[in-house]
């Protein structure tokens, strides 16, 4: 018995040695490390509230209720480009459907249009993959915006001794694909349809603190 | 009078630029008044003297000066008031502004890619590009040096083609490869 404890310690003992041996130090300088002891994944930085969104999961839905269309959020961050530019393109694509966002993209001249379909690209691998997405063209733009990124101050020099201090310019840009064709653009607000409304309103006025 | 220009500038140099500025303007509108002495157009004494004043003395050469650069720095443009957000985002939205939606975007009927109406499709037009420069180097290498071109045609062959009767006198390049689809033969 005591023999056994004796070998159940020095077990444990030698297995606590183990512990801490350290096997790619016995590796000859300069030879591959065997794959399993490198820490070899990244340390992600601080997730966002827009890449968090996609880890929302919905109870499963009862029979009787309409289909939920999927959401896929995807973001990209500290582009080297001006938000108030980028809004542009971001309006543009706002409502489309995705292979109509492509098209617009891939024929506008500016810096940003490459990057934001290299974003709706990736989107729609996302969708189709992790996000049960049967037809990857089925899928709309319902929120397409940029924001500002982290800016940086340098110095611009100028003629006789002059300077600035000059910004160097990030945004971030996101968007929310849905599944499904795009809606309907709403109709334009007639006169007819002001005029309607006046006349409500003033059809809808009450006499105040009477009875 | 023009209203005093508050410029915030730490440079010594465009601060002594707007006093001397300023003190021509002084010199300029009130000549010899400086100090509480009485204008000169004023009377010294009250007398019984004739209607008319004799003219006040100005130096003439003041009023044909044109008014210089330095002079107009304080009656140049400024904005009056901060442009609030709303009126700067009425400018920047306005459908002006936006980016319009192209309506002349097609599909290539040869590759399928995006093209527009009036333009080459991109990719069919790399792909004519890619060949066309193997095809040049192959030349390069024919000639060996700059000015060689011949004087007669050229004619591109494929694998497995003959030079038929109307490729006489014609240079031929050979190309190792199966002829492309859209490379018609004549």
């Amino acid at each position: 018995m005591a023999a056994r404890w004796a070998v159940s310690a020095g077990s444990a003992w030698v297995r606590g040695l183990l512990g801490w041996v350290r096997p790619e130090r016995w590796l000859a300088s300069g030879s591959l490390f065997p794959l399993s002891c490198i820490h070899t994944s990244t340390s992600l930085q601080k997730l966002g509230k827009w890449e968090k969104k996609n880890r929302i999961v919905y109870p499963p839905q009862l029979p009787g209720e309409p289909r939920r269309p999927a959401e896929i959020y995807h973001c990209r961050r500290d582009i080297k480009y001006s938000k108030d530019k980028m809004w542009y393109l971001a309006k543009l694509i706002k409502g489309m459907s995705i292979d109509q966002a492509l098209a617009q993209l891939e024929f506008n001249d500016k810096k940003g249009a490459k990057v934001i379909k290299e974003v709706l690209l990736e989107a729609q691998e996302m969708a189709v993959r992790n996000h049960n997405v049967e037809f990857k063209s089925n899928l709309h733009i319902a929120e397409s915006t940029t924001g500002r990124g982290r800016y940086v101050k340098r110095i611009r020099y100028h003629g006789k001794g002059m300077f600035g201090i000059m910004k160097i310019v990030r945004c971030h840009y996101f968007v929310k694909l849905v599944e499904g064709p795009p809606p309907p653009p709403e109709p334009r607000r007639t006169g007819f349809d002001q005029a309607k409304e006046y006349v409500q309103q003033l059809r809808s006025r009450t006499l105040v603190n009477t009875l | 009078m023009a209203a005093l220009v508050v410029v915030f500038s730490p440079l010594p140099r465009l601060r002594g630029l707007l006093q001397r500025c300023w003190g021509r303007l002084e010199r300029g509108l009130l000549p010899g008044f400086s100090g509480g002495q009485s204008p000169p157009w004023g009377p010294a004494l009250a007398v019984q003297a004739p209607v008319f004043l004799p003219q006040p003395v100005n130096d003439t050469g003041e009023s044909s000066e044109a008014p210089s650069l330095l002079d107009s720095i304080l009656w140049m443009a400024a904005p009056k008031k901060r442009r609030t957000i709303e009126v700067n985002r009425c400018r920047r939205r306005n459908p002006q502004k936006l980016i319009k939606v192209k309506t002349n975007i097609d599909v290539c009927p040869e590759c399928g890619n995006l093209k527009q109406k009036h333009v080459l499709c991109g990719y069919c037009y790399a792909k004519v590009k890619a060949e066309t420069r193997l095809i040049r180097m192959e030349i390069c290498k024919k000639e060996g040096g700059p000015f060689n071109a011949p004087t007669v045609e050229t004619v591109v062959l494929y694998d497995g083609e003959k030079p038929t009767e109307k490729d006489e006198g014609k240079r031929i390049i050979e190309r190792a490869r199966k002829r492309p689809s859209w490379f018609v033969q004549n």
